[in-house]
């Protein structure tokens, strides 16, 4: 049974700098400015292929990056809470 | 245009290398916003000062949890004598005691009522200044 | 209103007007030596009224209006009618600037770049800035940073310098008396007295210059030299920003663009001639 499926707006609508291991960015929807820290930025990168839940979102990540083995979708999960909750992510 | 870094490319590690990521505890918190500074930095450069009550309190009084009461109401504090300044109300809240002039106990009336303040309020950008986290 | 007043500073000019002669005097004798503005139109109007219409005869009191304003503010006595036009002045750049992101900091320039000084109010940054300027630097300004949203350089600022109690001995004794303004006592901030900056800061008063060197100051402590991370600085200097948010993806651009251009370091230091020392090593310490 696969989770609630999150979408980010698209690459146009977010400016990003890295900064010193962080990124910062720019949300022009809402005029706001965040500073993330991995593995958030991963994730928005990972919706830039499209819509998906959280464990779509984990495989899209394990194609780029090495993560732990048996790495479950928890962390995932609350870092997609988090991102809704600033509006960067919204359900599809 | 100025330049920073990529700002095209997205702000990551080249996708050729697979780099190590480490996902972190669910409990962590990884986003920080921005939130405006303006209150506090104009604040800064204009001192303010909150009146204990404000104008539309038509002559009531405050009660020791900062609410406004009837006059005469029993427990129930007078008007602060003079509005208080910026400085005066940030020594206040961190517990340092009652500006000149002022009793103890009105002090922690007056603190409570000022810790009410809502935006519209007399006082309330005064008291939002001196709030901005840095 | 009564009397007037208009005040070029860097590329920024006021109009001041004051329903009384006093505060409107005190300020053309501060800013005599600067250009005039050209031209009739202001970028911002500072007006100093009467708290109450009483007020402009019985206990002066000046409460400090123009095109923008903040509610909840204290007014202060004729007095301090100087101030009063000064703190004026501050509130419509930190309310109403829109063609730079405002950073509250000090800047000071050596050939061609500039060293920023920011952190709390409080931390010495002004009078750092103010001794820089007596030491072979130009003064750029001790309160506001201008920057460029399109080409990142520092536009200078050059307001009167605002020392605050024992920093005034310390500039009385590196500059000569002419170029001090009146003792103000008894403001909220303790006494205050203004400093003119140097003549050549005032004549090169249109010429920016390439930010090179973030600095966080702090005066008290043994001396110390921290490297600051650029998202900590970033952050800190959007709190140090009156009108970062209002900029949107330009104040996100040139900020970013400020961070990752310059590298930042905080430094502490028990006294000025060490502050000082500090400065011109970590200023030589620059790739060039």
């Amino acid at each position: 049974m696969s989770g609630a499926i999150y979408m980010a707006d698209d690459a146009g609508a977010v400016r990003s700098v890295e900064l010193d291991g962080l990124v910062a960015l720019f949300h022009a929807p809402s005029g706001m400015t965040h500073i993330v820290a991995p593995p958030a930025p991963q994730i928005l990168e990972a919706l830039g292929q499209g819509p998906g839940d959280a464990r779509a979102i984990l495989s899209r990540i394990a194609d780029l990056y090495e993560i732990e083995e048996d790495a479950g979708t928890e962390a995932i999960e609350a870092r997609l809470d988090e991102l809704e909750a600033v509006g960067l992510v919204r359900r599809a | 245009m100025s330049d920073g870094p990529d700002q095209d490319k997205g702000a990551l590690a080249n996708p050729n290398r697979r780099m190590v990521l480490a996902l972190g505890a669910a409990a962590a918190s990884t986003v920080v916003t921005i939130r405006p500074a303006l209150a506090q930095t104009a604040g800064s450069v204009l001192n303010c000062e909150i009146p204990v009550p404000g104008p539309q309190a038509g002559g009531n009084h405050i009660a020791a949890d900062g609410t406004l009461v009837a006059p005469g109401t029993p427990g129930s504090y007078a008007p602060a004598p003079r509005p208080l300044t910026g400085e005066e109300v940030k020594v206040m809240l961190r517990g340092g005691g009652a500006p000149p002039g002022i009793d103890s106990e009105s002090a922690q009336a007056y603190a409570n009522y000022i810790r009410r303040l809502q935006s519209g309020m007399s006082g309330f950008t005064c008291y939002a200044s001196l709030q901005m986290p840095r | 209103m009564r009397h007037q007043v208009s005040l070029a500073i860097g590329p920024v000019s006021f109009r001041v007007g004051s329903a009384w002669p006093g505060p409107v005097r005190a300020l053309a004798e501060l800013y005599g030596d600067y250009p005039k503005p050209e031209g009739d139109v202001c970028d911002f109007t500072v007006r100093l009224e009467p708290e109450k219409p009483w007020r402009r005869w019985l206990r002066p009191s000046v409460a400090i209006s123009g095109d923008y304003m903040l509610p909840d503010a204290m007014p202060l006595s004729l007095a301090l009618g100087l101030l009063a036009a000064e703190m004026g002045m501050n509130l419509q750049m930190a309310l109403g600037q829109k063609r730079f992101l405002l950073l509250h900091a000090a800047t000071a320039e050596k050939e061609g770049r500039a060293v920023i000084l920011t952190g709390e109010s409080g931390a010495g940054k002004s009078t750092l800035s103010a001794l820089l300027g007596e030491r072979g630097w130009r003064l750029m300004g001790d309160e506001f940073a201008l920057l460029d949203l399109d080409s990142g350089d520092l536009h200078p600022f050059p307001r009167a310098v605002s020392l605050k109690n024992g920093a005034i001995k310390v500039m009385e004794a590196e500059a000569s008396a002419d170029r001090f303004g009146p003792v103000m006592e008894g403001t909220p901030k303790g006494t205050i007295r203004h400093l003119k900056p140097r003549a050549d800061a005032v004549a090169r008063m249109e010429e920016p210059a390439r930010p090179a060197l973030i600095l966080f100051p702090r005066f008290g402590g043994e001396r110390a030299i921290r490297g600051v991370g650029a998202s900590e600085v970033f952050v800190r200097l959007t709190q140090a920003s009156t009108n970062y948010v209002a900029l949107g993806s330009r104040g996100f651009d040139a900020l970013t663009g400020l961070v990752a251009r310059c590298p930042a370091l905080a430094i502490d230091y028990p006294d000025t001639e060490t502050a000082l020392t500090l400065v011109e090593e970590l200023w030589a310490d620059l790739p060039q």
